[in-house]
This record gives C-alpha cells, sequence and structure tokens, in this order.
C-alpha cells in the first residue's frame, strides 16, 4: 500500500497537469477516491497551483493596447 | 481576460502542432507585409483588422507574461510592444485554425530569452538541483508547529508569491508560469521554449521543487510555520 502511495504521489504533478496517459489517469484518479492522505496532498498542490495562477496576472496598463495598434506596421 | 486560458487551444484539430515551426520565426527579421502569397488576397487594412480583431486582446495574457519574465513594469511595456509589432509582420505566416494563443507566446518568449541573453550574456542561470524533490506540503506536515498545510497557503500574499515566482532561475520561472498560469500543454511549452517535451518536464520538476522551497522559507520566516532540526534535504 505505502509503495503504490508513494508512486502515486511521484505521478501527482504531471496528473494536476492533465498530461498522464489515459490509463494511468484512471488509476490515480480511483486511487486518490480510495486514500484520502493522497487526496489531502492532491487537494494541496492543487491549491497551490490555482493560488499562482491567481497571483501570477497583471492587467495591461492603459493606453498599452492603442500604443501596440499604433505601432502595427510601422516598427 | 484573466479566462482566456482556454479560448483557442481546445478547438485546434490534434493534428496540428501547438505553435508552427517553420523556422522562419526563430531570428528572422520582420517580412515586409503582404509579401507572402497566401494572404496576398488580404489588403494591408484587412490584414491589420484580423489582426487587431485575433491577435490583440491577448494583450494582458501576454503583458502578464512579459511582467514574470522580465519582472519589471517598463521592460514588460517595451516585450509586448516588440512581440506584437513582430507578431504583425509576420501575420502571413501564421496558419489558419493552428493556436494562436501559443504562436503569440512563441514570439514573447523568444523575443525575451534573445535579448536577455544579449543583454546579461549568461545563457542559462540553473541552480536548483539541490530543491529538485522539496515539497512545501511535507516540510509543513513534519513542522514542530504549524497550521494545516493547506492553510498556509491562505496566508500567502499576492506579492508574496509573485516574488517566489520572480525569484526562480529563467528557464524555471517560464516554465512554472506558462504551465500553472496559462494552462499551455506539455507540448505547447516545448513548442513556446523550442525545446523537447523531457526538458520541459524536467524544468516544470526542478521550477517547482524551487519554488515550494522559496515559499516554505517565506512561511517560516513569517513564523507560519516552526521549522525542524534538519532542515537539509528533502522528507522522503
Amino acid at each position: 500500500m505505502e509503495h503504490t502511495c508513494r508512486e502515486i504521489l511521484d505521478s501527482l504533478r504531471t496528473y494536476l497537469d492533465g498530461e498522464q496517459p489515459g490509463d494511468l489517469d484512471g488509476v490515480i484518479a480511483e486511487h486518490l477516491e480510495a486514500c484520502p492522505p493522497c487526496l489531502e496532498r492532491a487537494d494541496f498542490e492543487r491549491e497551490l497551483k490555482a493560488l499562482i495562477a491567481r497571483t501570477c496576472r497583471d492587467e495591461a496598463p492603459p493606453g498599452l493596447a492603442d500604443s501596440v495598434i499604433a505601432r502595427l506596421g510601422r516598427a | 481576460m484573466a479566462e482566456q486560458a482556454s479560448t483557442p487551444g481546445g478547438t485546434q484539430p490534434p493534428d496540428q502542432p501547438a505553435a508552427p515551426s517553420d523556422g522562419g520565426d526563430r531570428e528572422t527579421a520582420a517580412h515586409p507585409a503582404g509579401s507572402d502569397p497566401t494572404r496576398a488576397d488580404l489588403t494591408d487594412e484587412q490584414r491589420r483588422e484580423a489582426f487587431v480583431r485575433d491577435a490583440v486582446p491577448y494583450l494582458d495574457a501576454l503583458y502578464s507574461a512579459a511582467m514574470r519574465y522580465t519582472r519589471n513594469a517598463a521592460d514588460a511595456e517595451d516585450l509586448v510592444q516588440e512581440t506584437f509589432a513582430k507578431a504583425f509582420d509576420k501575420f502571413h505566416q501564421f496558419r489558419q485554425g493552428t493556436n494562436l494563443k501559443a504562436w503569440l507566446y512563441r514570439i514573447l518568449t523568444n523575443t525575451y530569452i534573445n535579448a536577455y541573453r544579449k543583454e546579461q550574456r549568461r545563457p542559462e542561470e540553473v541552480s536548483a538541483d539541490a530543491d529538485e524533490e522539496f515539497s512545501l506540503y511535507d516540510r509543513v506536515g513534519s513542522a514542530t508547529h504549524a497550521p494545516a498545510e493547506v492553510e498556509v497557503l491562505s496566508h500567502l500574499t499576492e506579492d508574496e508569491v509573485k516574488q517566489a515566482l520572480a525569484d526562480l532561475p529563467e528557464q524555471f520561472r517560464i516554465a512554472v508560469y506558462l504551465a500553472d498560469v496559462e494552462g499551455f500543454s506539455y507540448a505547447e511549452i516545448a513548442e513556446i521554449m523550442d525545446t523537447p517535451i523531457g526538458t520541459v518536464m524536467s524544468r516544470l520538476h526542478r521550477g517547482r521543487g524551487a519554488l515550494h522551497r522559496a515559499l516554505y522559507d517565506l512561511a517560516t520566516r513569517r513564523g507560519l510555520v516552526s521549522a525542524h532540526d534538519d532542515d537539509g534535504g528533502a522528507v522522503a
């Protein structure tokens, strides 16, 4: 069991990136449903990813769009 | 604009690469407008309209990336200006139906890396090997005094998370940004960074390890977590 958890956790970030091949993807999903400690870690990694996505964005300053458009083809 | 991550990528045919890799957009100077026969039927004005309609909506996304890459607003604006100018000059090379967002990111990333390398004269700053296996979850979980793991995350401010990402070595910073903020696939990131998928995975792995360590150090400094004696290696 411990060994299986280790393997699942090694593949967890790739899984959360949506990049595990189909068969393994299902194995990990099933494991997480049945294993609260692994699920808790998966939720933590998910939340961290979401936190980075939420915080690491900026809106372009006002005027940049106009200035980009004005320069098109005249660089 | 924050929800653009899934706009064009989801609808492209699976056999199309994320971004055209027709060598020309690596280092070439701008092509004269309208020189390509496939767009010869478009007037300059039509081409301009299509570009403003299709490409300019990615301005906020590209500016966010430029802020993460350059780490300051003035350089980020310059990088975005240069990216759109180049993209417009090469717009005739863009294949309709492929992923415009990834194509623009590829130009942005390539422009940044080339400019950066010229100025800094140090092609790679890679130093995070020791952090590869570092797990924030494990470290918080095994600390002598700490709130629940996920609660630690809720105490981190936006500026702290941004700074932790900004402190990563360039190649790691770009890979983590493209994966976690923009949600690009590994294949798309490989196209954007012009590198094999295996390298993308390695940069993500090491970049996330370094990011976890930075956040853990931050939580320790802030007193959210009391470190245990052994502060050296990863917890197995």
